[in-house]
């Protein structure tokens, strides 16, 4: 018999109070799970997005709201003359209330520019050119907005034509309505405004000349800033409150775990006190019972975390699969969200586990024999 | 009180003056005033009505309470107010109780481990040594049976068992035939006797029945939480 044999019997001689307590914790790390990896997951599909258009570096204003603020578009001109900046091209970016729809991504794209080139046409066509007053739809904002080829959309004042629908290849882009900047500007009275340049690099830009071109766009550019993929992610006030919002969520669900494990200790620690007081009498020290009270917990945390990632991961799998939500969700579902979560799991046992210890650990022999 | 019969200084295993233990803030008093000794490899009854302080005597001498007042020493070492006497009951003591005290969810073989895990013994020497010690209690074919499987003697010997896993010097017994039938309780008996006599172990045992109390050496009575005497009996002065 091991030590770890004495852990496992103080489990399992109650096993519908410590199935009940796996559960609870099971739920709260499933919840961990789901709501961190969606948020993740849409980073990462911010990130993908960039990738796939082909962005190496963007320049935008982040310093307020959801979305850049707009700056003069007569910026592009002067970042294009820039070194190691091969090609260049504006975009002005809105979240509008679109119809039904309380707040979809509105893209206007300079004509010709590159962010165009990666758009799939899946039905209809593209624009014409700059001035056609149309739009074309991602695949999920069609969805979303029950629109097909011919029918039309209101923004703000106008009323536009659905010329196509069109596959970005990433979460974003198939949530967007897109058309042409200069149709964007005059609809929105945003005429000269974007509030994007994004940058391709000429090839083999090392570290250091992405770090000097931030600096002269800083220079050119003092109210904003040129930004890396990945940059975009951290900087954005959006994706810091989503996750603000996603890791307070799963807080709540892990105090809500903690209290669950630590009531079902205290419940083993005070129906054991007679066991404990026997344990003292043959010499066992405080500090090994605090000990197998401290892996107990800590037991109930790895077991509840594991059967947690698997609860969340499943969930939100088969949430992905069905089809009102298909494409819509990348969840995040990378083994460091896995193994963060078992881990957070353990912390909770081993946390709810101190005071019951504690407690267990200020019984005096004589008196828990009597018990 | 004083003790009749005063010890030599020499080879003490126990040694109590003035001890006293109250309970509820002072009101009362378990033991009032004790003076005790226990010579190397003695086997002592302590005998008295309930409540005369027996159990709180030994209970002291194991280090499970402390006394309110007093000296006790063991080897010559003060034990009256150790930090820590877990060390002290694992290496020295061996406990048998009344009530058994096994643990009702672990084994036969799996009780007479449990205290060895503060003996720094491996797994292996753990499995080993709790075997032999089922064997000389003669319940070899019991091992892998629960605590509520056993009959009431079964119980008491592997509590025995248990006792001696760390190899102690002194085994305290708490009345280890009181939930015994007549039967069961010679097997007990004349197993504890037989230990005491192969290992040389030290034997303190808290009884009722004065028939075993006579088995002693020595035989301490208690009363109203004193030593009233220690008489010698002639069955005792022949041993």
């Amino acid at each position: 018999m091991s030590f770890f044999t004495i852990v496992i019997r103080g489990l399992i001689r109650r096993p519908v109070r410590t199935g009940l307590t796996l559960l609870g914790i099971s739920i709260g790390i499933a919840a961990v799970v789901a709501l961190v990896g969606m948020a993740w997951g849409y980073e990462k599909s911010i990130g993908r997005q960039l990738d796939v258009i082909g962005i190496d570096m963007l320049v935008s204003n982040m310093s307020g709201g959801l979305l850049p603020k707009v700056f003069d578009e007569s910026l592009q001109t002067r970042v294009t003359e820039l070194p190691n900046v091969k090609e260049t091209t504006s975009v002005l970016m809105l979240m509008l209330s679109v119809e039904d729809a309380p707040m979809i991504m509105v893209s206007g794209r300079e004509w010709g520019g590159f962010t165009w080139d990666k758009l799939r046409v899946l039905e209809g066509r593209m624009p014409k050119d700059a001035s056609e007053r149309a739009v074309v739809l991602g695949r999920m904002a069609a969805e979303g907005l029950n629109k097909k080829v011919g029918d039309t959309v209101q923004i703000e004042a106008d009323e536009l034509p659905v010329v196509g629908i069109v596959d970005g290849q990433a979460v974003v882009e198939n949530g967007a309505i897109i058309l042409s900047l200069r149709v964007l500007q005059e609809i929105t009275a945003n005429e000269g405004k974007v509030n994007f340049v994004d940058i391709r690099l000429t090839p083999k830009t090392t570290k250091d000349e992405v770090a000097r071109l931030r600096e002269r766009v800083k220079e050119i550019f003092p109210a904003g800033r040129a930004m890396e993929a990945s940059d975009v992610v951290g900087t954005s006030q959006g994706f810091q409150i989503a996750r603000a919002m996603s890791w307070s969520t799963a807080l709540l669900a892990i105090i809500v775990g903690v209290l669950g494990v630590m009531n079902t200790m205290l419940m083993t620690v005070f129906e054991r006190i007679h066991e404990i007081g026997i344990l003292l009498a043959v010499g066992w020290k405080k500090q090994r019972i605090v000990t197998m009270v401290l892996c107990e917990s800590a037991l109930l945390g790895l077991l509840g975390g594991i059967t947690g990632v698997a609860l969340g991961a499943a969930g939100l799998t088969i949430l992905g699969l069905t089809t009102h939500l298909h494409g819509l969700l990348e969840p995040d579902l990378s083994p460091k969200l896995l193994l963060t979560s078992v881990a957070i799991a353990v912390v909770v046992g081993v946390i709810s586990g101190l005071y019951p210890a504690w407690r267990s650990s200020r019984l005096s022999p004589s008196i828990a024999l009597r018990h | 009180m004083m003790e009749k019969g005063s010890p030599d200084s020499e080879a003490l295993v126990y040694e109590a003056r003035g001890l006293t233990k109250s309970f509820d803030g002072g009101s009362v008093a378990a033991l009032r005033g004790v003076d005790f000794h226990v010579r190397e490899g003695e086997f002592v009854a302590v005998v008295g009505p309930s409540g005369c302080g027996k159990t709180t005597l030994l209970q002291l001498l194991g280090s499970l309470d402390r006394p309110s007042s007093g000296t006790l020493t063991y080897r010559g070492k003060s034990i009256a107010n150790l930090p820590d006497p877990s060390e002290y009951r694992a290496r020295e003591i061996g406990f048998i109780f009344q009530a058994f005290h096994l643990l009702p969810t672990f084994t036969v073989v799996e009780n007479v481990q449990i205290p060895m895990f503060e003996g720094g013994l491996s797994r292996s020497e753990r499995a080993g040594r709790a075997l032999e010690l089922l064997n000389d209690v003669g319940l070899e074919h019991r091992l892998k049976h629960f605590p509520s499987e056993l009959s009431g003697g079964e119980r008491q010997r592997v509590a025995i068992a248990r006792s001696l896993a760390n190899r102690p010097s002194v085994l305290l017994a708490d009345e280890p035939t009181g939930n015994l039938d007549s039967e069961n309780a010679a097997h007990v008996v004349e197993l504890l006797l037989r230990l005491h006599k192969e290992l040389g172990t030290t034997l303190i045992l808290v009884t009722h029945d004065l028939a075993i109390a006579a088995l002693a050496a020595r035989t301490v009575r208690m009363k109203d939480g004193r030593i009233v005497e220690a008489p010698v009996s002639a069955t005792q002065t022949s041993r």
